[in-house]
């Protein structure tokens, strides 16, 4: 798969612009730069191949169908595509544990593999290629407090708000604030050369 | 909004990016932010950071017909359904060998089921989730008329002249020294504006929360409201959006409020 590359935010937008009429070249082109980005991300909320893979088409589906909804001042495509990425991700999750406790017998149905969240490692078939992206990306992570990189997560992948983060850890919510704000301002500075969209 | 308020929420665009805001919390913060172009850039950043967290998980690579899947999603479809793979293959398969054909077809037909079962799941959950959202709504409605139907609050009204008359209601709560403010028929203000409302106590205009108006309407609660002295009237100007230590602009509506 090609790997996302900086790209132009301007050539991006009428990529998306042309793919929500249909052109399946645009539709081509943007899964070929964030169809990686956005499987990873619903891979790392889901757990599991097949989850996160129907993620995927359902957040393209979705981008099409509200691609008039995009506002270029508040982020990237690729921000945005990741973030519907998301939440459709933590959706089959969510529905994948309403389902796995009003469902007595597991043998008749699809393997469901790892837990919902945060066991992501649990497939050894599945490895993702070592981009320079995502090297960056894992040293960055590094940089951060264990505190502060476990609030970042449970607040991303597994949909968790501060004040519900603060309650599972059994810490004070002004704490889970600022671990969150300076981990992300960390991020924000470290990361900045590996944009999807670097500036205006 | 205070100035220290405006700060205190843009402490949250980190947290917003991530989607880590509470249902309240982002309404207050989406208020600010389609006011702010510099606190939409953060968002901006920061959700370039959210979209670079998956690749740190470093694992996990899509099976190679996700993109034909994707190719495959109609466009502008209501329904997210994904398409089924395998039928025209099993059929033909069927055409060679009926038998293990069936059995494929079972197989395949196991998978879709199983497939459908998480669409109509996932699509639940997104119904649970409004269901949530209005069930706040529902609570915010009731805690506001509470609020209003206190025994200690009493409504004042600020007037002005216009056509269509704009007005503000304030229900004061005496014993808690707290305010609510229902705005409505309220002229648009101009970029990097805000009405801000004033008590004046002692003959002196104190500053209080500013606020745009949506289709003309606003609606405010838990406005702090001045002790200390006596207050004789409250007025409605129009200040910067981050809100004036002195009145700049002349009053726009005004009204007694009588503490007896």
């Amino acid at each position: 798969m090609p790997k996302a590359a900086a790209s132009s935010p301007q050539a991006d937008r009428d990529l998306l612009v042309r793919a929500a009429s249909g052109d399946q070249e645009a539709i081509a082109g943007l899964y070929d730069r964030y169809g990686s980005v956005l499987y990873a991300v619903a891979y790392r909320v889901a757990g599991q191949r097949a989850d996160a893979e129907d993620a995927v088409v359902e957040a393209f589906a979705q981008a099409w169908r509200d691609a008039s909804r995009f506002e270029a001042s508040r982020g990237s495509v690729a921000g945005w595509l990741t973030m519907i990425a998301r939440s459709r991700a933590l959706d089959i999750v969510r529905a994948r544990t309403r389902r796995d406790r009003i469902t007595a017998s597991a043998s008749s149905r699809e393997p469901l593999g790892a837990p919902a969240m945060g066991n992501w490692r649990a497939d050894p078939v599945d490895s993702y290629e070592d981009t320079e992206r995502s090297q960056h990306v894992k040293a960055a992570l590094q940089t951060l407090s264990p505190p502060q990189r476990q609030a970042i997560e449970m607040a991303f992948f597994e949909g968790l708000s501060q004040s519900e983060i603060a309650e599972r850890l059994a810490e004070p919510l002004g704490t889970i604030k600022t671990r969150v704000r300076l981990g992300m301002q960390k991020l924000r500075e470290t990361l900045r050369p590996f944009f999807f969209e670097r500036g205006p | 909004m205070t100035h220290s308020e405006s700060e205190s929420l843009r402490e949250l665009a980190a947290a917003y990016a991530l989607g880590a805001l509470g249902p309240e919390e982002t309404r207050a913060f989406e208020d600010l932010l389609g006011r702010s172009p510099e606190i939409q850039r953060d968002v901006a950043e920061y959700r370039e950071v959210a979209a670079l967290l998956g690749l740190g998980a470093g694992e996990g690579v899509p099976s190679a017909d996700l993109r034909a899947r994707v190719l495959a999603t109609p466009v502008r479809a209501r329904d997210t359904s994904t398409p089924r793979r395998g039928w025209g293959s099993s059929l033909r398969w069927l055409a060679v060998a009926a038998g293990l054909a069936a059995l494929t077809i079972m197989g395949e037909r196991i998978v879709s089921l199983g497939r459908e079962v998480r669409q109509r799941d996932a699509v639940l959950a997104q119904r649970d989730s409004a269901l949530t959202s209005q069930q706040q709504e529902l609570a915010e409605r009731q805690a506001l008329l509470d609020a209003v139907l206190d025994p200690e609050v009493r409504l004042f009204q600020l007037t002005s002249s216009g056509d269509p008359e704009p007005g503000v209601q304030l229900f004061w709560n005496q014993r808690r020294n707290q305010a609510i403010v229902n705005a409505y028929r309220l002229k648009p203000v101009p970029p990097g504006r805000a009405y801000q409302l004033w008590f004046i106590q002692n003959g002196k205009p104190v500053p209080s929360v500013t606020f745009t108006p949506t289709n003309g309407s606003a609606r405010l609660t838990g406005i702090p409201v001045p002790t200390g002295g006596k207050l004789s009237a409250a007025a409605i100007t129009v200040e910067p959006s981050s809100g004036s230590a002195q009145p700049t602009s002349p009053i726009v509506l005004s009204g007694p409020l009588d503490k007896s």
